[in-house]
């Protein structure tokens, strides 16, 4: 395995040996670790020594169910601190597959608006990947539905592609890092904290991959590692939430609108109320049942990468029956919807299509929206008004601009006092005055606000319950940071988040993950072991965001909650400041 | 017949729509029944012929009062007013994402009795 350089000054590109400290490491755990290694922590993101790291995870592109995630790390423009954004795309499998451990993005061409691509290939005879680069010359400044044909038509059919939008050309802080999913749509993105910005700031648009002739992914101990998959598989074919016509196949993660509405978490008209009157018609059932009547046929969700046992990606069909857009998640589907007060499927998935097309977040943007309607710029609930706001991101007019700075940047450009975020990144659908425990997850994060930084994975973190109750302030603090710690580890495996449902559920589920990492590495893990090596990352990205100038100050919910009672149970955030900082404090 | 005195507002979500009879829209069902007063959730469910094992995730006032395989609901006594939100079984709440949330009475003494204090994504002995 190697890590590949590509050094976008001038545009060459080396190969080093995996040092003996990276061996063991993968996804999460490597980006981070490299970025606390060698980005200096007060850079400027979009400036020459930021760095943009790339590693699928531990297991990625052998045969392990659900598990084609690629990780991406850097300095965040939107945190200013550092950042790690994962997705499921192909693009990870043949990074592995040619034995590339990391790619390091780094250095930045002095040209000004020029874009190149980087075309990896296997080379047979030296028995290891090149790159070639060329202009991205006519694939800038344009909808990425329309370039990624065209860049399939120029590298062929055999490729996965990475690369970034127009809101990554314009600088934006909420631009993610595009991938190609299984129908060779824009769809699958890294979409947390701008790291397309920095990806456009090193001069590079895409990144195409072409695994043909690799070898496979090295596997130390093959049986160890099948005897894993196959624990992992049996419990992803039996838990109902990630087996085949359960939960999340057949609702997608849109089944959490309803059910969050219920509990009066739904954050709705930018974090004004938990509980929104239109949510019935957006959420997975109604996708599940629109789809039905403008298809006539059931439609099951698909996987957004190969090798995924859960599928869980949807579709969104018009009127007239042929496909709108992929993939309406619960996130986007609550961001531009319950958030922004819009109960319109077609707009939602309209607003998610642009967001693939221009290479934005979606989180960033529905709250972004959900302010600016705040602020009067255009109603709440109005969807073709918020649509148009979009197109301005897209088109990179002023209005659009203060859009893409993010939900903190047009705060500030309205002199909005409610804003939805924690160093700088906005929540995710879960309001912390309903539901919170996840708000102690969304304050102490080393990422910003989100909802993917503490997953209930680890046998381990259920002792917890034992010495403190769990639902007690002390014990949510403490089982915040076990979640997160595991997480960590999981981010590092190559498996996508959602195993973490039927591994808690399914002990041998959780031993075949160890053992798939196991077989793989060489290593000896217990199950024990999740946790410790997730908080060594942990403490990674804590020691950089406290070089870069965030400390636990900053891991504190917005002021407004905490005087805001939120409708329907009147909650106000009273987890006090002693117990946030119990949770890195006692890391 | 004069109405009874205990009107509950009632969300059916998926599958469970049908029970709703003519009130099912599109995924959902929203109906305002009247039951006795003093009725339970049990009363309720049978007033709607919902067997109770066809349901999964309830509310009773925004409140979590049951999961699949944990239903200490059955003997609540509703309220004149109240809101209860029936889903199917293929819906899903992650432990994570519930975290702090609030539970009813019985709920948070049937988790307490839980395995691991209930901290599980599901709870269906199946």
């Amino acid at each position: 395995m190697w890590i590949l350089r590509l050094n976008m000054t001038d545009r060459t590109y080396r190969l080093e040996e995996v040092p003996a400290a990276y061996k063991n490491l993968g996804g999460r755990g490597l980006t981070s670790t490299m970025v606390h290694d060698e980005v200096p922590p007060l850079c400027h993101p979009l400036g020459a020594n930021n760095k943009l790291v790339f590693a699928p995870g531990i297991v990625t592109g052998t045969a392990a169910s659900t598990s084609a995630r690629i990780s991406v790390g850097g300095k965040s423009p939107l945190t200013g601190g550092i950042k790690e954004s994962n997705a499921g795309s192909s693009w990870a499998q043949y990074l592995a597959m040619m034995q590339i451990k990391a790619m390091v993005v780094e250095g930045q061409p002095r040209e000004k608006g020029k874009y190149w691509i980087a075309h990896l290939t296997w080379d047979a005879g030296a028995g290891k990947p090149k790159v070639e680069f060329s202009p991205a010359d006519g694939y800038t400044a344009r909808d990425l539905y329309e370039v990624f044909p065209n860049v399939y038509d120029r590298f062929g059919e055999g490729i996965a592609i990475a690369g970034c939008g127009v809101a990554g050309e314009y600088g934006y802080a909420n631009s993610g890092i595009v991938y190609n999913d299984l129908a060779k749509r824009p769809s699958r993105y890294s979409g947390r904290g701008g790291l397309g910005a920095v990806l456009a700031s090193k001069g590079l648009k895409f990144i195409v991959a072409n695994r043909k002739g690799a070898p496979a992914v090295p596997i130390v101990d093959k049986g160890l590692f099948d005897q894993g998959k196959k624990k992992l598989d049996d419990a992803l074919r039996t838990h109902a939430v990630t087996k085949p016509k359960g939960g999340l196949n057949t609702y997608g993660t849109a089944v959490l609108i309803n059910i969050m509405n219920e509990a009066g978490g739904l954050p709705t008209r930018n974090f004004s109320s938990g509980r929104f009157e239109g949510a019935a018609k957006t959420g997975g059932e109604a996708i599940f049942e629109g789809n039905k009547a403008r298809t006539n046929k059931e439609v099951y969700n698909h996987a957004c990468s190969p090798g995924c046992i859960i599928q869980c990606s949807n579709t969104w069909y018009r009127p007239d029956g042929k496909e709108h857009t992929s993939c309406v998640e619960y996130e986007s589907d609550w961001a531009l919807g319950a958030n922004c007060g819009i109960d319109g499927l077609d707009d939602i998935a309209e607003m998610v299509r642009l967001c693939n097309a221009y290479g934005l977040d979606t989180i960033e943007t529905g709250t972004a929206l959900a302010v600016a309607m705040e602020a009067g710029v255009i109603p709440f609930g109005d969807g073709k008004k918020a649509i148009g706001l979009v197109h301005e991101m897209g088109k990179g007019t002023p209005m659009g601009r203060v859009l893409g700075g993010g939900t903190e940047f047009t705060g500030k450009a309205y002199g909005i006092a409610r804003v939805p975020t924690v160093k700088g990144q906005s929540m995710p659908a879960y309001e912390p005055r309903a539901v919170k425990g996840i708000g102690i997850t969304y304050a102490t994060s080393t990422m910003g606000a989100d909802h993917t930084a503490g997953y209930t994975i680890a046998p381990e973190i259920l002792s917890v319950g034992g010495k403190a109750d769990p639902f007690s302030t002390e014990g949510k603090a403490a089982l915040s940071r076990g979640f997160q710690a595991t997480t960590a580890f999981i981010d590092s495996t190559g498996h996508c988040l959602f195993i973490a449902f039927p591994i808690l559920d399914i002990a041998s589920g959780f031993e075949g993950m160890m053992e798939e990492c196991n077989g793989v590495l060489g290593t000896n893990w217990k199950s024990e072991d999740a946790a410790k090596l997730g908080a060594e990352i942990l403490r990674k990205e804590r020691a950089f965001n406290e070089a870069a100038g965030l400390s636990k100050e900053h891991d504190r919910i917005p002021e407004f909650m905490k005087y805001e009672p939120l409708p329907p149970h009147n909650q106000v955030y009273d987890v006090p400041e002693s117990a946030l900082d119990s949770v890195y404090g006692e890391l | 017949m004069e109405p009874m005195p205990t009107r509950i507002d009632v969300w059916l979500y998926g599958t469970l729509k049908h029970y709703g009879g003519e009130a099912a829209e599109g995924s959902f069902a929203n109906l305002q029944p009247y039951l006795p007063d003093g009725s339970t959730l049990a009363v309720l469910l049978a007033y709607l012929k919902i067997p109770t094992e066809a349901r999964g995730i309830s509310f009773i006032n925004g409140q979590l009062s049951a999961m699949p395989g944990l239903q200490p609901d059955l003997g609540h006594i509703l309220r004149d007013g109240d809101r209860v939100a029936l889903f199917d079984l293929r819906s899903m709440w992650p432990f994570q994402y519930r975290h702090g949330a609030r539970m009813t009475e019985e709920m948070t003494q049937a988790m307490g009795n839980e395995k691991d204090s209930g901290l599980h994504h599901t709870y269906s002995k199946k």
